[in-house]
């Protein structure tokens, strides 16, 4: 067994003659918290959809858990232990938060929830787990709340909330800090590194400060490739990776 | 032999432009309003009885052929006004529940005002009779509707491409914010659009009419087919309208030849096959 | 939000089962009460897919209609009785539905719906051409209502009026309690998510194209079931059984009634079969008025008969509660 849960060998993706992400390989190791960032079109959300199946890669492999998941479409990715949250908040906005991370639960099962003859109770287990994550979410006060009564800043938390209710080996967030408020950022930050101490976590940021506390290995992407790879504090003094930053500023 | 596949094949191309003015109204509809007009079929069969009505009256075909259209978008733009235009913003659901009401009451008052059997059209003086092309012969009427929907056709292309309304029409279509940016009145444009694509089914009509007649329940069948257009050939898109309707008009006449009573069926099967063989239609992409 | 019922024979399903009793004498026959009990099974079935899964089909009336000419061709020609036609309408519409889902679902949106329309049209020009087994426009005659009977013996003759309709009353009941079921099953639940968000749901681990087509699958069974129903009662398939104007009807019904509740299917369904058997003994052309109807109701009444009554008893316990 590797001890990389997820690999990708020379990932592309082109959008006709655009290379959004061009030959990326990447290695993220079982049990950190592996985080991707970059400026604004680096390839950071290309790379993203290809990961979670949103997109099919041009060239390349993507290799999870010791499985080719390359052309595997979104939802089948679930059962093998790969979750991901949105970018833009995506919930079942009109359904209690309970019932959001239920669903999300018996997501997990997939054709499985077929089963038209057995009543919702019968599904003890995914009730206690969305019970559980709710409870570690800090939502349970607002478990009967619809999803879309909740503060901005509880949506993003549940955002995350379901994709946790798969009981993932790898949680793939996409700028879950995203549209945060400042006041709702340590929240978010705090929650990822207590995810940190029993998942696997890949983090795609925009924002470099929020990643470097909370990172064991951070990627910095620009222009559809890899630029630096390391631990945060050597990323942080890399040369490139500045250059980088500076040239979208300027 | 030979010659009946040619006279299949422009049988064809007519019933293919009939197709194709019907479909490219409901597109254009579709493309700027994101409406889905479900009475777009309702209107082509009002077409047909006007010009049965305007035939009755006056005797003439061609103020019939101008008359009949300009009725129908009128009608279309009045209720485009009253009802249409408070609907916009609900989901798609409640733009066909509406004009499917639109489309019962155009059906009933046609059965009120002519009778629930249909009525024959004779084809205009003018354009009885065949034109012979050494042994070949081919009917006046069917060539003179390929030609004039075909002026048509290029007429509707350049109003869209090349004039200032054909722009903010594009420009809608991408987003409506834009069309009011660039100082237009939205509401304006709107009324006239669905007023014109309507009045494109009102045309497509008034020339079927003296090919199948008029008949009160030749909604349903008409917008079932403007369906398979627009599935083949993509909403929005003026060329999959022309491809789709022409495919669509070709397929049913040369079936017409092999096996007469599956032709209508067979429209229905080379959409089938269209969408098993690639889901998002012939120019369309996921 | 959809408030999880408490188990299948509570909630609503006494309130059903006191219609079932009372409906036979409240209309003017028992035959009528036979079509309204008809068609709300074939708007519940509608139901399950626009008001739970979002999924607005005008396929339904081919799946009507294949009920409708499966059992009466079973009944004719292969001479089986009662049980074995319905059964063979419930497979045979659920097989169709399938097919029709599974052609559908490549789509999403408008496509869909226009694809489910132009796919039931393909239903009745099929209908149309084999004329010889359907009858082609004359429609299909001479459909036979036989005994209900069981391995042979024979239980009840169905011929009366009130004895079909106690018949079709039990198929009517099992089908609410079995769509109560279905809705607060892990499958129902999922349909109403894919409806409130696809793309999250697919995320969550869900292959939607599958519980869409389930959805199908369910609907176009029920369906076929009232299809096969409505032959034995008129004797006859007409050719409009698979007629769009069939589908529209029937999508009609559902969302005048409510989407989202099923009692609400039953409301809509008696409510167009009433008023249409008023008014079309007084003026033919009525159908005008229910377009008249539909626009009303868009305008006025977009929750449907149902939500009306919703809202309604909302206010009355408001303003009870304020006079305490």
């Amino acid at each position: 067994m590797s001890a990389y849960i997820l690999e990708t060998r020379d990932l592309a993706l082109a959008y006709g003659g655009f290379r959004a992400v061009d030959g990326v390989s990447l290695r993220v190791k079982a049990g950190t918290i592996h985080s991707v960032i970059g400026p604004n079109g680096a390839g950071k959300t290309s790379l993203f959809h290809c990961l979670t199946g949103g997109r099919k890669p041009t060239e390349g492999d993507i290799v999870f858990d010791g499985r080719d998941v390359t052309r595997r479409p979104a939802h089948a990715r679930v059962g093998i232990g790969m979750a991901r949250s949105f970018q833009v908040t995506s919930l079942f906005q009109n359904l209690s938060v309970r019932e959001n991370l239920r669903l999300a639960s018996q997501g997990r099962d997939g054709d499985r929830a077929l089963a038209f003859w057995r009543p919702v109770s019968a599904g003890r287990a995914h009730l206690e787990r969305a019970d559980r994550i709710m409870e570690r979410l800090n939502l349970s006060a607002r478990a009967n709340a619809a999803a879309g009564d909740l503060s901005h800043g509880q949506q993003r938390v549940l955002e995350v909330g379901m994709a946790l209710c798969g009981e993932p080996k790898l949680l793939l967030l996409d700028e879950p800090t995203s549209g945060m408020g400042i006041d709702d950022i340590p929240v978010m930050t705090k929650l990822i590194a207590d995810l940190g101490r029993d998942h696997t976590v890949m983090l795609i940021e925009h924002n470099m400060g929020i990643v470097m506390s909370i990172s064991d290995t951070v990627t910095v992407m620009s222009r559809g490739k890899v630029l630096v790879e390391g631990r945060p504090d050597a990323v942080r003094a890399d040369e490139r990776v500045r250059a980088a930053y500076l040239g979208e500023a300027g | 032999m030979l010659n009946l596949y040619l006279f299949q094949i422009l049988n064809g191309l007519g019933l293919g432009m009939i197709y194709f003015l019907i479909s490219v109204g409901l597109t254009i509809i579709f493309g700027l309003l994101n409406f889905v007009n479900f009475a777009h079929g309702a209107f082509f069969m009002l077409g047909c009885y006007l010009c049965y009505a305007l035939l009755a009256a006056t005797g003439q075909f061609w103020l019939a052929l101008l008359a009949g259209p300009l009725a129908v978008a009128a009608l279309a733009w009045g209720a485009e006004k009253l009802l249409i235009r408070r609907v916009y913003h609900l989901p798609h659901t409640f733009h066909i529940l509406i004009t499917v009401g639109v489309a019962l009451i155009l059906q009933e008052s046609a059965i009120m005002i002519w009778g629930p059997i249909g009525k024959s059209i004779p084809i205009p003086e003018a354009l009885q009779g065949v034109v012979a092309m050494g042994k070949f012969a081919y009917p006046k009427y069917r060539l003179f509707l390929i030609g004039f929907s075909a002026v048509i056709g290029f007429l509707l292309w350049l109003l869209l491409e090349r004039t200032r309304f054909g722009a903010l029409v594009r420009a809608g279509s991408e987003s409506t914010e834009m069309v009011s940016l660039l100082g237009a009145d939205i509401y304006k444009l709107f009324s006239l659009t669905f007023a014109l694509g309507v009045g494109l089914a009102g045309l497509a009509g008034v020339l079927s009419g003296p090919i199948r007649g008029a008949h009160p329940f030749l909604g349903p069948e008409v917008l079932g087919i403007a369906f398979v257009v627009v599935v083949i050939g993509g909403m929005g898109s003026f060329g999959g309208a022309l491809a789709g309707g022409l495919l669509i008009g070709l397929v049913q006449s040369l079936m017409t030849t092999i096996w007469p009573e599956g032709a209508s069926l067979m429209i229905y099967g080379a959409m089938a096959a269209v969408i098993l063989w690639r889901p998002y239609g012939l120019f369309g992409r996921a | 939000m959809v408030p999880l019922p408490k188990g299948v024979w509570g909630g609503t399903t006494p309130a059903v089962l006191a219609i079932l009793a009372l409906l036979p004498v409240a209309v003017p026959s028992a035959t009528l009460a036979t079509e309204i009990l008809i068609f709300a099974m074939a708007a519940l079935a509608c139901n399950l897919l626009l008001g739970y899964g979002g999924l607005l089909s005008f396929g339904q009336g081919l799946f009507f209609g294949v009920g409708s000419y499966l059992a009466a061709l079973a009944m004719i020609h292969l001479e089986v009785g009662l049980v074995a036609a319905l059964a063979i309408a419930v497979a045979a519409g659920a097989a169709v539905a399938t097919a029709v889902g599974w052609l559908a679902i490549r789509r999403t949106g408008i496509y869909f719906v226009m694809l489910t329309l132009a796919l039931a049209q393909m239903g009745y020009f099929l209908a149309y051409t084999l004329s010889k087994w359907t009858g082609g426009d004359n429609g299909l005659l001479d459909v036979p209502r036989p005994p209900l009977a069981l391995f042979g013996v024979e239980l009840a003759s169905l011929d009366g009026a009130y004895a079909y309709y106690a018949f079709v009353a039990v198929l009517f009941l099992a089908v609410y309690v079995g769509a109560r079921r279905v809705i607060d099953s892990p499958f129902g639940s999922t349909l109403v998510a894919i409806r409130e968000n696809e793309a999250r749901a697919a995320a969550v681990g869900f292959d939607t194209r599958h519980f869409k087509m389930l959805a199908f699958t369910l609907s176009g069974a029920v369906t076929a079931l009232a299809g096969a129903l409505y032959a034995m009662l008129i004797n006859y398939v007409p050719l409009d059984n698979v007629a769009i104007a069939m589908s529209e009807h029937i999508v009609i019904m559902t969302i005048i009634g409510g989407t989202g509740s099923l009692l609400g299917s039953l409301l809509g369904a008696g409510t167009l079969v009433l008023v249409g058997e008023v008014l079309s003994a007084i003026w033919p052309r009525w159908p005008l008025l229910l377009g008249v109807g539909l626009i009303l109701l868009v305008m006025f009444l977009r929750r449907g008969l149902w939500g009306g009554v919703e809202s309604l008893i909302a206010r009355y316990r408001r303003r009870g509660e304020a006079a305490e």
